[in-house]
């Protein structure tokens, strides 16, 4: 089996490690990684600044960057949300609309389609460590409502003390353009979300949304307080190797 | 107390109300209450998936066949003794509802609360035809006493603390109290007179139902119910959306309506008025008025997105599970109705050169869209008066990032010089076009430039190789 990444703009140039440990945790499970070359942005920012015309011609590079099938998987809930909007910006009956769907289909962020495959509940996971975990309002729900997949995953890991703060699913203030535009509003829902997760102890901070990990450990930073902060991806690869993580050794 | 319409200052107005730590407080300590509520009353709601399908769908059944209903209702209405007007805006409904009170000599008017009277600035409107203007719900008289516009759909003094009302009190009545039963008790001594001498009621609807010609009104406090049934003649404004079809209709919407709202089952009192006093009746107003307002709201039925917004039966649930109306309150709106809802309302219904910042308010976290009982998308709704607004002027620096992100050799070169100058981003609050970076930055480090994750996979392959 393959998965072709689709790796945020975010996480290739200001996470990689994240992205790593995607191919990683898909290696171990059986899953051959691709990368289609040419990824930029999906058009996220264009289409929630109201630019959909941007928005479009974005998707549509996108579209042919990821024609060949096979399940896409990205880590960030909040792209994954963007590729499946796509359909709304192509008239429907127009083959564009037939690929955005198809496409939007077969994209999966990365918790998710880990949670789905055959060998997910048998990982040998191992990871002594008290983890704060950010339920990013931008990931997909579980399914009939149940517990969600980063939660599964990470409860599956043998060691993992999994903490969530009060309020764990409230926004963090992020909200892409919201924090420049609204600056205070943004940096008073960050510091909510800093005040609720330090009261916890935590070692580290997990979340499955690079965009939130950015805030909420950029002002954690500031604040002198700052944790390593990981992509879920991160978490699941350190407890399945023996070594001591990189984050750990610094 | 009506407001001036400061929408356009959004933002500065939200920043300000960030920095009011007491402000803060009370919505934090309130807004928790009513989610709890909220809460509880759900878990224990047998069949609740279903009940809130069939409120939902009788709030869309409304909105599609919403003319036939209108006339079904008029008809009704009229057939029990209603007096049914309309009105097309704000000036129209101020003005029949004046004349009506002028025609039957009114001095004195009570009031129950209604969002859609302080949408059409009612009351100056009947202060300057010399009426004297009672609010009789507490909160609402509470922010009547202090000269300020309500700050929530269902709790207009919600941003006040108790020791807030207690000075108000004292100053503006002379009556002192402490505790919250002392208080309302002085404010039910204080509008019990106005109740036995007031010439006229006015109350919103929260429903009108087309096939008996009754409005519905929904309340806790039985001020609503002691305006329609005191004075002679009682007016209810209604913003003609809020038409059901059938009383089944009505009462699927009533099943869901208080739960979402304050966590009740139902509210201690419903009044289901259908017409004035009848011979043989010994209470209820001689004379009723139905006054059915548009004001904006037949352009947005026309349009396929945006007409979900009508659907909203102001529960007020949405104001509560939101983030930003969590910090900053309702006043920082600047108009009548604020949070998740509020922002799509004025936006449909104010012009757009007042709200072009409201959409833009916004996280897109969709708490709102979770928590509405009628399945509402306000962040899809959200995006769609983004783009309105934008109206294809693309912002200037999303333009510039999609004219690079179209281009990936001259973004990967930008990426890469970037991370070679100042790979710590020291420089980024000096981007030109971006403000509110530095804002960003000084309370966010900003993130790192790193090797990035192609060349990291090219290296590990070709280490692999070898």
């Amino acid at each position: 089996m393959h998965a072709h990444l689709f790796i945020p703009c975010l996480v290739e140039d200001c996470q990689p490690e994240a992205a790593e440990a995607v191919v990683e945790v898909l290696e171990s499970l059986g899953v051959e990684a691709r990368h289609p070359a040419g990824q930029t942005c999906c058009g996220q920012l264009a289409y929630k600044t109201g630019d959909a015309k941007n928005a479009r011609l974005l998707a549509l590079r996108y579209l042919e960057i990821f024609a060949a099938p096979g399940p896409v998987v990205c880590p960030s809930g909040s792209c994954v949300k963007m590729v499946r909007t796509y359909p709304e910006l192509f008239a429907p009956g127009t083959p564009d609309h037939q690929r955005a769907v198809d496409l939007a289909a077969r994209t999966f962020e990365f918790c998710e389609f880990v949670a789905g495959l055959p060998g997910a509940d048998t990982l040998n996971a191992q990871l002594q460590v008290r983890a704060c975990y950010h339920g990013s309002c931008q990931m997909p729900p579980g399914q009939s409502g149940g517990v969600d997949a980063p939660r599964r995953l990470l409860s599956s890991v043998r060691g993992l003390t999994l903490l969530e703060a009060d309020r764990d699913d409230r926004c963090c203030g992020f909200g892409g353009i919201f924090s420049l535009q609204f600056s205070a509003v943004s940096q008073a829902l960050v510091e909510d979300k800093c005040r609720e997760i330090m009261v916890l102890e935590p070692e580290i901070l997990v979340s499955a949304e690079p965009s939130c990990l950015m805030n909420i450990s950029g002002h954690l930073a500031r604040l002198g307080k700052g944790i390593p902060a990981l992509h879920v991806a991160q978490v699941l690869a350190a407890s399945l190797k023996k070594e001591t993580p990189a984050w750990r050794r610094k | 107390m009506m407001m001036e319409l400061t929408t356009r200052h959004f933002r500065q107005q939200s920043a300000s109300a960030c920095r009011d730590s007491n402000l803060r407080a009370v919505l934090d300590h309130a807004t928790r209450y009513f989610m709890g509520k909220r809460g509880a009353a759900l878990e224990a709601f047998a069949g609740r998936d279903e009940h809130f399908a069939r409120a939902r769908s009788a709030r869309l059944n409304a909105l599609s066949r919403l003319p036939d209903l209108l006339e079904e209702l008029e008809r009704n209405a009229t057939a029990a003794g209603v007096k049914v007007h309309w009105a097309a805006d704000a000036a129209e409904a101020r003005a029949i509802i004046t004349g009506i009170a002028k025609a039957a000599n009114v001095r004195v008017i009570v009031k129950g609360k209604s969002m859609v009277t302080e949408e059409i600035e009612l009351n100056p409107a009947l202060e300057a035809a010399g009426a004297d203007v009672w609010e009789t719900d507490l909160g609402e008289f509470i922010v009547q006493l202090a000269g300020e516009p309500p700050s929530h759909i269902i709790a207009p003094a919600i941003h006040k603390s108790r020791a807030e009302v207690a000075e108000l009190f004292a100053e503006k009545l002379n009556l002192h109290g402490q505790s919250i039963p002392e208080l309302t008790l002085l404010a039910r001594e204080a509008l019990r007179e106005k109740f036995l001498c007031a010439d006229m009621g006015i109350t919103g609807a929260n429903m009108a139902v087309a096939e008996t010609g009754s409005v519905i009104l929904v309340e806790n406090e039985g001020n609503i119910r002691m305006s329609t049934t005191c004075p002679p003649v009682h007016v209810a404004l209604m913003s003609l959306e809020k038409v059901a079809a059938t009383m089944q209709d009505a009462a699927d919407i009533l099943r869901v309506l208080p739960r979402s709202a304050t966590g009740q089952k139902m509210s201690s009192y419903v009044s289901v008025l259908t017409g004035p006093r009848k011979e043989g009746e010994t209470d209820g107003a001689r004379e009723m008025h139905l006054v059915i307002l548009d004001n904006g709201r037949s352009e947005v039925l026309a349009d396929p997105v945006l007409r979900e917004a009508l659907a909203c039966f102001r529960c007020g649930a949405c104001l509560n599970s939101c983030p930003v109306y969590q910090t900053i309150g309702g006043h920082a709106y600047g108009s009548v109705y604020s949070g998740p809802i509020g922002t799509l309302l004025s936006s449909l219904l104010l012009p757009q050169d007042l709200t072009r910042d409201l959409p833009f308010g916004c996280t897109l976290c969709g708490a709102c869209a979770r928590t509405c009982p009628l399945g509402i998308n306000h962040p899809k709704l959200m995006l769609a008066l983004r783009q309105r607004v934008a109206n294809g002027r693309a912002n200037p620096v999303s333009s510039a990032h999609s004219l690079l992100a179209r281009h990936p050799l001259a973004y990967r070169l930008a990426v890469g010089v970037a991370r070679t100058l100042d790979p710590n981003l020291h420089l980024l609050p000096r981007l030109p076009g971006m403000p509110g970076l530095s804002e960003f930055v000084d309370s966010r480090r900003p993130p790192e430039l790193k090797k990035p994750f192609a060349a990291r996979r090219r290296k590990t392959k070709r280490e692999q190789k070898q």
